[in-house]
């Protein structure tokens, strides 16, 4: 998006109540126009404030304070006034959402009785999300509510988990000695590379992972393995005090 | 091979509902000797074993009987994410009024819902089925299939019906909206 403030028309509409901010011009895929008419449109919620980037419009806001002789400061702070908003709604629904519903959600004030007229639909989605709680399907994820089918660890506690795991990291160096500014590998990266470690034969943690190796190492060695557990690729037991793992398929007894 | 067998076989398979359509094509059946078989399934499923046959989101497909729902439960250990009030009221309002965009559930209810209605698309009840041609071209939302199937409704119709004028129950008419 290119800001062309000089292409702003002046508008008249005074997004704030009394003072318009400064003729700002906005142009992006999603929205064209001023300054104002954006502020309008997101507070009517008639633009999708995701899809337009904010950072082009404070580069249009600092050349106008750069450039502007500023006889009008009421106009300049009309325009922070209405930046700060758009910031604070595109923060807003930028945080992710898996968060409890926030108290501001709930009504504070119900308009005529249209929210009430869907009282009755409420109620009656209420009894059926109550009723259907109670039937299971195949699909873990046909829902409401998440759930796994459960995998067996064996004679593995949690406990002996993380005692391996503890000795594991005694075990790491303190710093880094290769190359400090390596890729950071993801996860599912990682338990490709432990797949390829880990083979029928029962082994411990210290004996699976590639020496040396650093804290950060050990730790994404240890959750990709714990991952791979879970998706019962790996096999786990107990042999003495120590906890073992090898290829869930045609492990050795 | 005998038909019901063959029903209860396929639909032991399937992990999603699954019409009668695809159920008389895989079997090389009518589609009425389909729905025969299915409610002769559903009625015997109905006086002995764990399982039942149910109609849900425009298919069949087998649950666990309510009575094993606290040992399925602690079998598999679901987590507690029922919906709460105010995504209910959202829900409500897209389900009678879609294809609607948020300026239209908020005007409703007379607060902000875009968290809510982000909330609702993150767990797939809800999903974008448009764009509404007027300016900064707002985004329409719709139910989806999971809603139906959350809420062990076969299709919107199943919905309560309200005394609102202008309540619209049918699914979103992409032509309409101008998609």
């Amino acid at each position: 998006m290119a800001p062309r403030r000089e292409l702003a028309e002046t508008n008249p509409i005074t997004a704030l109540g009394v003072i318009a901010p400064p003729p700002i011009h906005i142009d992006s895929p999603k929205f064209e126009g001023s300054l104002a008419t954006l502020f309008r449109c997101v507070k009517d919620h008639k633009v999708q404030l995701l899809d337009v980037p904010l950072a082009p419009v404070c580069e249009a806001y600092f050349a106008y304070l750069i450039n502007a002789t500023l006889d009008d400061l009421d106009e300049a702070a009309a325009a922070l006034t209405v930046l700060a908003y758009l910031l604070e709604r595109k923060a807003w629904a930028l945080l992710p959402s898996l968060e409890p519903e926030p108290e501001t959600e709930e009504p504070m004030e119900l308009p005529a009785s249209s929210a009430h007229e869907y009282g009755v639909a409420i109620e009656a989605l209420k009894m059926w999300q109550e009723e259907r709680s109670q039937n299971f399907f195949r699909s873990p994820d046909s829902g409401p509510e998440i759930y796994e089918l459960p995998y067996s660890l064996g004679d593995v506690k949690p406990d002996d988990l993380a005692r391996a795991f503890s000795r594991l990291l005694a075990k790491a160096t303190l710093h880094p000695e290769a190359n400090t500014a390596k890729a950071r590998r993801s996860i599912s990266q990682q338990m490709l590379v432990v797949l390829k470690a880990i083979n029928t034969t029962w082994r411990s943690l210290e004996d699976l992972i590639d020496q040396p190796f650093t804290r950060e190492d050990a730790v994404y060695f240890f959750l990709a393995l714990l991952e791979l557990v879970r998706l019962g690729q790996v096999g786990i037991r107990m042999e003495e005090e120590s906890v073992q793992f090898a290829r869930a398929k045609g492990v050795t007894k | 091979m005998n038909v019901l067998d063959g029903l209860e076989a396929l639909l032991f398979v399937a992990d999603a509902p699954t019409t009668i359509e695809a159920l008389a094509v895989a079997l090389g059946l009518t589609e009425g000797q389909v729905a025969q078989g299915l409610e002769v399934l559903e009625a015997r499923l109905e006086d002995k074993g764990s399982l039942k046959l149910i109609k849900i989101a425009g298919g069949y497909q087998f649950c666990t009987k309510p009575e094993f729902a606290e040992v399925v439960a602690k079998f598999l250990k679901p987590q507690g994410h029922k919906l709460g009030r105010g995504l209910m009221e959202v829900l409500a309002i897209v389900a009678y009024r879609q294809p609607v965009t948020i300026a239209d559930v908020d005007q409703i209810r007379g607060v902000q819902s875009d968290y809510s209605l982000r909330a609702l698309v993150e767990r797939r009840l809800l999903h974008e089925v448009g764009r509404k041609q007027t300016p900064g071209r707002p985004v329409l939302y719709g139910t989806t299939q999971q809603f139906l199937h959350q809420f062990k409704l076969n299709d919107l119709a199943d919905l309560p019906k309200l005394d609102v004028e202008g309540l619209a129950l049918s699914p979103p008419n992409l032509f309409d909206v101008g998609l």
